[in-house]
């Protein structure tokens, strides 16, 4: 039976969450080890960028996207540390998600965390935020970095 | 923090199923040898700290900012 939570958050005012939608990062993320609960919510109607609101610290969200969206060769191993938490196989539906980091005020300044991309088991809805050592994944991937450099 | 000398080839066991072994001392670099279960993750702590700042960048992004 699915319950119903209202949380009142800094940037959405109050939504509704299902105890279904919740996705549980056993570690927390990295660096942030207190923030295990999360759900995900549309940016907007049409739009590929979703936020990952805290339900642990209602003033936290992250903005995630899908990292095949600005990252079209983005495909990198999955680690085995990560496939055997996360019991993960052929079969299981998995969510690959990448944190965007945009500075106040300049969306152009947008950068992608590729070394660190968010990875959700669909059915457990149990997550982990996965390191990655590889030097084609930044940690700062700036999205529009190609585009301006075209216009020069 | 449990501090221990190890010379070349000897190894330090934690846990139950993690050695790490040094393998090499050159100058300033030591080379190490970690084995580990396959669940455990070992990664350099550097990546660690940029990935943890990052996320800490993160939490100040704005709905307003984004691209459409």
């Amino acid at each position: 039976m699915t319950t119903v939570t209202k949380l009142d958050t800094s940037r959405f005012g109050v939504i509704d969450c299902a105890t279904d939608d919740v996705v549980t990062f056993s570690d927390g993320l990295i660096g942030l080890p207190d923030l295990k609960e999360f759900v995900i919510v549309q940016h907007r109607e049409d739009s590929p960028f979703r936020w990952m609101q805290s339900l642990d610290d209602p003033a936290v969200a992250f903005l995630v996207v899908d990292p095949g969206f600005y990252a079209m060769n983005y495909s990198p191993e999955m680690p085995e540390s990560v496939s055997s938490a996360l019991e993960l196989t052929d079969q299981v539906p998995i969510l690959v998600y990448t944190i965007c980091t945009i500075p106040n005020g300049n969306p152009r300044g947008m950068t992608l965390n590729l070394a660190g991309p968010v990875v959700i088991n669909a059915e457990s809805r149990r997550a982990k935020q996965v390191v990655l050592e590889d030097e084609s994944c930044p940690v700062r991937y700036n999205v529009f970095a190609d585009e301006q450099s075209k216009a020069a | 923090m449990l501090v221990l000398t190890r010379k070349v080839n000897q190894s330090i066991v934690i846990g139950e199923g993690i050695e790490v072994v040094i393998l090499e001392v050159r100058g300033e670099q030591v080379r190490l040898g970690i084995k580990a279960p396959r669940d455990v993750a070992v990664h350099r702590k550097e990546i660690f700290e940029q990935i943890r700042t990052e996320n800490e960048a993160a939490t100040t992004t704005k709905p307003e900012d984004v691209p459409e």
